[in-house]
């Protein structure tokens, strides 16, 4: 009876806390998000927010109309060079750092963590400043009179691409630094006493047990690539647009039914790519390995 | 190879911080317009910045923000780790991975999402809407740092409180907060910096005349990009955020920092 009682009362405890956190994440986050839904099911209306008939237009639209999947592979592409680039540049970077002794570890890893704390609209604006027409690049090329004209560095695929892999490359360092940093060194020690040279240490011993970092990295990154509308609109300009432009082009437009659809592709999207990123790395099968 | 590797990673760290540094130095231009090297050093544009009221009142705005929100987060976060903490099982899974999923969801659909949704229930100050979205930007953050703080403490100290019969308001006083503010500081300090810099939901919930910081300095780059009174604002938020760090440092140690992000 007693223990019962007791139980019971850790029970009401735990109910008790949890309930005004769970209310709210229930009510600014999941509501909210079936509701988006819900709209995404209606038809645009002049007065309302959305019209009074359930219809599938809106997905039949983005389906069919070849300029959306022009829109989304372009959005695909964009996220396949930032995540390759982040994967050779951050890779390189963590196998450099790891190994380091902890204090100088940690004190490299700040330099990059800080940045992430910056305002994207801040180290956008820093990339403005260095590729603009009166950039840092264009004045140091005509103070050396290697040009005459400024060159158009912004307002590109490439300025986007080069762009959001440099706000998002910290952390796929951190990721793949901790994960390294996790994998037992007699590991690599058995096999470089099996006589694999260090190529095959590294493609049969550390690629496959750092992968849970390498997955972990190039989710954060993608998933932050679909929203970074800012980011894109300073680097691309006006006419270079991803989907998340055009999400946010919808609401300026007050077509609040094609945003709300328009941002569940968005979702699929994300979901489909980190099912890829995890068949392919299949990070599960390190787990409980340390 | 091993050359290489280095050349990799110094390029890395170019690309991370050049451009930071370089709108930090421009700030402190004397010219009217950005050249770089500046033309001179001056503090003109730090005193445009305050002069400003459009910037100080985005200023001021983004700081109480950031406050109320990562106030909130911390007190809802903590709550809901001394549950995720403390107990095993499917549903407790299932609540952690709800409280943990704003750290992946892209949150321009979640500024979408809350903005019709405000509009729905018949409208909610933007001042009310921000504090609202960026408390559950920042909730991840805390449950994650203060669950990995409750798993180091060994629960036979709560029960030894509990056995004397403390009230649990008192053993979360006297035994627990003592042994976890680190992390609970270190959630509450991650959920202010995300706040002063976010854009992806501030974009949909700010409205005309309450802006943020960010979003200000936004709309200025689009809409007239060669004042350099946005560099004087992008400044002071890196000089604000190397505070934060410094004293956070001291405070909570720099491997928790590196690990929270």
């Amino acid at each position: 009876m007693m223990t019962q009682g007791y139980s019971l009362n850790r029970q009401t405890a735990a109910a008790a806390l949890l309930a005004p956190p769970l209310l709210f994440i229930g009510l600014f986050f999941i509501v909210p998000l079936i509701n988006l839904f819900w709209v995404s099911l209606h038809g645009a209306s002049s007065s309302e927010l959305f019209g009074a008939n359930l219809t599938g237009d809106n997905y039949y639209r983005i389906l069919t109309d070849s300029f959306y999947h022009t829109i989304i592979l372009r959005t695909l592409w964009a996220g396949m060079t930032i995540l390759l680039l982040c994967l050779v540049l951050g890779y390189a970077t963590a196998y450099v750092i790891a190994p380091l002794p902890p204090r100088t570890r940690l004190i490299l890893l700040l330099l990059l963590v800080a940045p992430l704390m910056v305002s994207n609209v801040i180290r956008a604006y820093g990339w403005i400043a260095i590729l603009g027409r009166q950039g840092v690049v264009n004045s140091l090329l005509r103070s050396t009179g290697l040009i005459d004209g400024p060159l158009l560095l912004l307002n590109s695929f490439e300025a986007v691409a080069f762009g959001l892999m440099t706000i998002l490359l910290p952390y796929m360092v951190v990721s793949i630094v901790n994960a390294l940093n996790a994998i037992d060194r007699q590991y690599s020690e058995a096999a470089q006493s099996l006589k694999a040279n260090p190529v095959r240490t590294f493609i049969y011993v550390i690629w496959p047990l750092s992968s849970p970092g390498v997955a972990s990295g190039m989710l954060l990154v993608f998933l932050l690539t679909l929203s970074a509308y800012v980011t894109i609109t300073l680097l691309g300009g006006p006419r270079m647009k991803l989907l998340v432009s055009l999400v946010f082009d919808s609401v300026t437009a007050f077509r609040w039914p094609f945003a709300a659809a328009l941002s569940f592709t968005l979702l699929t999207l994300a979901l489909l790519v980190a099912g890829l990123i995890l068949a392919v790395l299949r990070p599960a099968r390190v787990q409980g390995r340390g | 190879m091993r050359a290489l590797l280095v050349a990799l990673a110094i390029a890395s760290y170019t690309f991370v911080l050049l451009p930071i540094l370089i709108v930090v130095v421009t700030a402190f231009s004397a010219s009217e317009f950005f050249a770089f090297p500046p033309k001179g050093l001056s503090l003109r544009w730090f005193e445009a910045f305050f002069a400003s009221d459009s910037m100080r009142g985005a200023f001021a705005r983004s700081l109480q923000i950031a406050t109320i929100s990562a106030v909130l987060a911390t007190i809802l976060g903590t709550m809901a780790a001394l549950v995720i903490a403390r107990r095993k099982g499917w549903i407790v899974n299932l609540v952690q991975s709800a409280f943990l999923a704003p750290l992946i969801f892209p949150a321009i659909v979640l500024g979408l999402s809350l903005l019709i949704f405000y509009k729905r229930i018949g409208g909610v100050p933007e001042f009310i809407g921000l504090i609202i979205a960026h408390s559950v930007l920042g909730l991840p953050f805390v449950v994650r740092s203060v669950t990995s703080s409750l798993l180091a403490v060994d629960p036979a100290l709560e029960e030894a409180g509990q056995s004397l019969k403390a009230s649990p308001v008192d053993v979360f006083r006297f035994v627990v907060m003592p042994l976890i503010w680190p992390g609970m500081l270190a959630g509450g300090i991650f959920a202010f910096i995300l706040s002063l810099g976010e854009l992806n939901t501030a974009l949909f919930l700010t409205g005309p005349g309450v802006t943020t910081l960010p979003i200000e300095i936004f709309s200025y780059l689009q809409f007239q990009g060669g004042q350099l009174v946005i560099a004087a604002a992008s400044a002071i938020q890196v000089f604000m955020i190397i505070a934060i760090v410094l004293v956070a440092e001291r405070l909570i140690g720099l491997k928790r920092i590196v690990r929270s992000e």
